[in-house]
């Protein structure tokens, strides 16, 4: 007599056991998500609103997803699908790097955040972070995304592969390539401040 | 080169690549290149949370019934 009656809340238990399914796989990469959101917008809102777009959309789908395989590739496919269809139609030019703006960002946004990562002496200890941060955002965008896909979120070469519709062999030279490029502007910026490089 | 850095050859794959830079200097030292450039990105790129609004909408997604 009460069957599909909205207002009562009920849901079946299929739908409470997808919910617990989402939680404890889903929910834990949004770090990640947020954090590539940001690399790919460079702006704080509209990050906000595509990792919330992409969660909304995981869920939708998530009975697609095949467990046991891994979740954060799936939920990054989904993230960057959702950017292309609403950021890329616009598109800023492409090529044209302003660093100022990739400073102002940077330093806005690590103001904001009560616990990002401590200073670490690293092997370069003469680059500061936002150095390393522009010099990584001044690479092209598909050298940059690899990088990021996997030397910062530790996906596999397969998973990229994956995510950016391209070959594995693709990958492995745009990592190659993109490295050997950073390591370019890296040394540029010690060189500018009086280090020696090595 | 870079699949060898991120541990990415087969067994094969990386006898191959070790033999070869024992005795090949260029190679040898884009690899130690390709490793430093590769630990300084992990150890230098400022990872950033997501803000609280935006985790507590999202839990909040998946305690509604859709």
């Amino acid at each position: 007599m009460t069957s599909h009656n909205k207002e009562e809340q009920q849901i079946s238990p299929a739908e409470a056991q997808k919910q617990r399914d989402f939680q404890e796989e889903a929910i834990q990469h949004i770090n990640a998500l947020y954090n590539y959101a940001l690399h790919l917008t460079m702006n704080p809102d509209d990050a906000h609103d595509l990792v919330q777009e992409t969660y909304l959309k995981a869920y939708k789908f998530f009975d697609s997803f095949e467990k046991g395989t891994n979740c954060k590739a799936w939920l990054f496919k989904i993230l960057k699908n959702n950017y292309i269809n609403k950021f890329r139609k616009n598109a800023r030019e492409p090529g044209k790097v302003d660093y100022d703006q990739i400073k102002e960002f940077y330093h806005s946004i690590k103001d904001a955040q009560s616990d990002s990562e401590d200073l670490n002496a690293g092997y370069m200890k003469s680059l500061m972070h936002d150095e390393v941060y522009q010099a990584l955002h001044g690479l092209p965008e598909e050298f940059r995304e690899v990088i990021e896909l996997c030397d910062i979120e530790g996906f596999t070469y397969e998973e990229i592969a994956n995510m950016v519709e391209s070959p594995i062999g693709t990958v492995r030279s745009r990592l190659f390539r993109g490295r050997k490029l950073l390591r370019e502007k890296l040394n540029d910026f010690a060189r500018k401040h009086g280090y020696g490089t090595e | 080169m870079s699949a060898a850095v991120d541990g990415e050859l087969s067994e094969r794959e990386q006898q191959d690549f070790d033999q070869h830079i024992t005795w090949c200097i260029s190679c040898a030292r884009e690899y130690q290149e390709s490793k430093k450039t590769k630990h300084l990105i992990r150890e230098k790129v400022v990872r950033f949370k997501a803000p609280e609004s935006l985790v507590n909408s999202i839990l909040k997604l998946t305690d509604s019934p859709s």
